[in-house]
């Protein structure tokens, strides 16, 4: 066969040089595609009233103005107080739970240690909305309406099970030989899991940690059931309040996002290259 | 140093993982400060063994004694836990924590029986001296070489002064060349520290150069215990003769007879003079002959067995030369090298066998047949 238009088309094709090109247009596009409403976000913070009628969405203010970040500073400052108090506290809480769950469930046999485990992990099953009216009539019999407490303790509960899945499973990849050593050592388990174990876990506590700190923040239901004034309040249920009741506040609300979302970013920004390593390898090597 | 090394005995002891029973009745008395090898193939239940003694694995029944102390007996209800039987374990993969230096490795187990902080530091810097790791202390386990992480786990065993060192296969992961030293090495700490020690490998040449007595163990059973010499020339049964020693013993199925008073054993129609009395002097037998201890003739003579040579081997000090005999039996004889010039692969040779050096084993159960009086 001579060589056809489709015999060229493949030659370019199969060249190394645009496959690649193809390749970065398309992740490119995906890329803005992802980021486009973080950038209206963004540039609808930085608009004044007027602004919001004259320009579109996704176009940067003229005369772009602090006013809105200030506005809702004095409005957020306490809920974001609030949220970061409650996330940091449930997000260690049920990471060493977790932790501690996770080394008693991969290493010692005891008779039911599976059915411990499997009731543990149903926990990951159940929606919030299932235990919304029980935990309510919980927390307002133990007088915790309103109180982060409530939140802490309420979130830790939600998180321990899908912590102590992830430990367990990394704490399976250390060798056993390293906790036989420990033992013949002369250490108890306390004394193992401290020195031993512990040490070793950083990998999963930063998995464990980006992911409840940005569930726990990003939670809405348990925080507006669970608070109705200003006392306990979350961001996020300041965040929905923002949005006015006559007039959408557009740049209010934009404000009030970027304000919101500075805690899970900067804690991506810290904590995600190690992230992609938690998730990648498998445990400890070499 | 104060030796506080003790005896162990284990008495009756089976381990049962299910339906598999790992180990089977085992009685065995380890003197103190002696080397003690458990050796056999994988799967045969040394480690196992070892894992009970250390406590990490409770035994269906049976009982071990460390010296006077009983630290397990199953039927009485006794258990010592593992980190209160005073015991040191260095592990086949050296199981050393990788986020403590060689220093806290190493002080580790004196850190968790509370020692006093000055005594450790002592303790330590004289071990790392001892075993030629001293400039090592400060550094972690991922900047150091297999056969320095191999010094660790043995230092932080040694450091210890335990009743009784247990050693599980600690030389597999080193390389061929590192291991012979590490051997001796160790033969030589076992003779400066005068301890109590376990040692488990598969490898026999291992167990017999560095074991001052032997355990050959196979499917959970104790086959023989013995000084290397006793068990390489009185096997006492065909496992254990065909264990050790390398190249195997060849075995050949045969009969013996008697023909004016002196024993013979036939194989096919070639007999060959014995030297011994046997428990029986007739019969279905195996003869069981090292590869040393046979002949290659290039001519037939009379009472010799025909053989054609598969496979030659040159390992320079001598060559392995692989037979199949006519009834397709295999057979394994070494050379020296000039006799092994004038052999080829093909070649129709004739092998005679050294009757005073054969082993004679009971066809029906392998058992050795030799009279022990003689």
């Amino acid at each position: 066969m001579s060589s056809t238009r489709f015999d060229k088309f493949w030659e370019i094709y199969n060249s190394e040089r645009l496959r690649r090109g193809l390749l970065y247009l398309v992740l490119i596009v995906m890329v803005f595609w992802i980021l486009l409403p973080l950038w209206a976000a963004f540039v609808t913070a930085f608009k004044s009233q007027q602004d919001l009628q004259t320009t579109a969405p996704y176009q940067p203010s003229p005369s772009p103005t602090l006013e809105p970040l200030r506005a809702t500073f004095e409005i957020m400052i306490r809920p974001l107080f609030n949220s970061l108090t409650f996330t940091i506290f449930a997000t260690i809480f049920s990471c060493l739970i977790g932790s501690m769950a996770g080394f008693i469930l991969s290493r010692i046999q005891f008779k039911g240690s599976e059915t411990v485990f499997l009731l543990i992990i149903v926990g990951i099953f159940i929606p919030y909305q299932a235990v919304l009216v029980p935990l309510f009539l919980t927390m307002a019999r133990l007088g915790l309406i309103n109180n982060l407490l409530a939140l802490v303790i309420t979130h830790t509960a939600f998180g321990i099970p899908i912590c102590t899945l992830l430990f367990r499973s990394f704490y399976e990849e250390i060798p056993e030989s390293l906790i036989n050593a420990a033992i013949v050592d002369g250490a108890g388990i306390w004394r193992i899991y401290r020195k031993i174990v512990l040490p070793l876990s950083t990998l999963p506590f930063i998995v464990a940690t980006v992911f409840q700190f940005t569930n726990i923040w990003n939670d809405f239901l348990f925080g507006l059931i669970l608070s109705s004034g200003i006392n306990a309040q979350p961001a996020s249920v300041a965040l929905s309040n923002l949005k006015g009741s006559q007039v959408a506040l557009w740049h209010y609300q934009m404000a009030g996002t970027l304000w919101y979302s500075l805690p899970s970013l900067l804690v991506y920004f810290f904590l995600g290259k190690y992230l992609m390593r938690g998730f990648m390898t498998g445990a400890l090597k070499g | 140093m104060e030796n506080t090394s003790t005896s162990v005995n284990i008495r009756n002891l089976s381990v049962d993982f299910g339906n598999t029973n790992a180990v089977k009745n085992i009685d065995l008395l380890i003197r103190r400060n002696e080397l003690f090898v458990l050796v056999g193939p994988s799967g045969c239940g040394k480690s196992t063994t070892l894992n009970t003694i250390a406590g990490l694995i409770k035994p269906s029944h049976g009982e071990i004694l460390l010296g006077e102390e009983v630290v397990t007996d199953i039927e009485n209800g006794i258990f010592v836990r593992p980190q209160d039987r005073n015991l040191a374990m260095v592990f086949q993969d050296y199981a050393i924590y990788p986020h403590l230096t060689v220093y806290k490795n190493i002080a580790f187990p004196l850190e968790t029986r509370k020692e006093d902080r000055h005594n450790i530091k002592q303790r330590v810097e004289d071990t790392a001296e001892r075993l030629e790791i001293k400039s090592l202390l400060d550094r972690r386990p991922k900047q150091l070489s297999g056969g320095q992480r191999q010094r660790v786990a043995l230092a932080r065993a040694i450091v210890r002064q335990p009743k009784v060192f247990l050693m599980d296969e600690p030389l597999s992961n080193l390389d061929a060349k590192l291991r012979v030293n590490a051997r001796a090495e160790i033969k030589k700490i076992h003779e400066s520290i005068n301890a109590t020690i376990i040692y488990v490998t598969h490898d026999q040449i291992e167990a017999m150069s560095i074991g001052d007595r032997i355990g050959i163990m196979n499917k959970g059973i104790l086959e023989q215990v013995g000084e290397p010499n006793e068990i390489y020339n009185h096997p006492v049964n065909t496992f254990v003769a065909g264990f050790i020693g390398d190249p195997p013993m060849n075995f050949f199925a045969g009969e013996l007879v008697e023909e004016d008073s002196t024993l013979y054993f036939k194989i096919h129609d070639a007999l060959f003079k014995l030297h011994h009395t046997f428990k029986s002097n007739k019969g279905d037998i195996i003869i069981g002959i090292r590869p040393e201890n046979i002949t290659i003739l290039e001519e037939g003579i009379a009472n010799s067995l025909q053989a054609n040579i598969t496979i030659m081997e040159n390992i320079g000090k001598e060559y392995i030369i692989h037979l199949e005999l006519p009834d397709s039996t295999i057979a394994i004889v070494t050379v020296i090298p000039e006799q092994a010039e004038n052999l080829k692969i093909d070649q129709t040779i004739w092998l005679d066998l050294d009757g005073a050096r054969a082993h004679i084993f009971d066809a029906s159960n392998g058992l050795n047949l030799k009279d022990k009086m003689k």
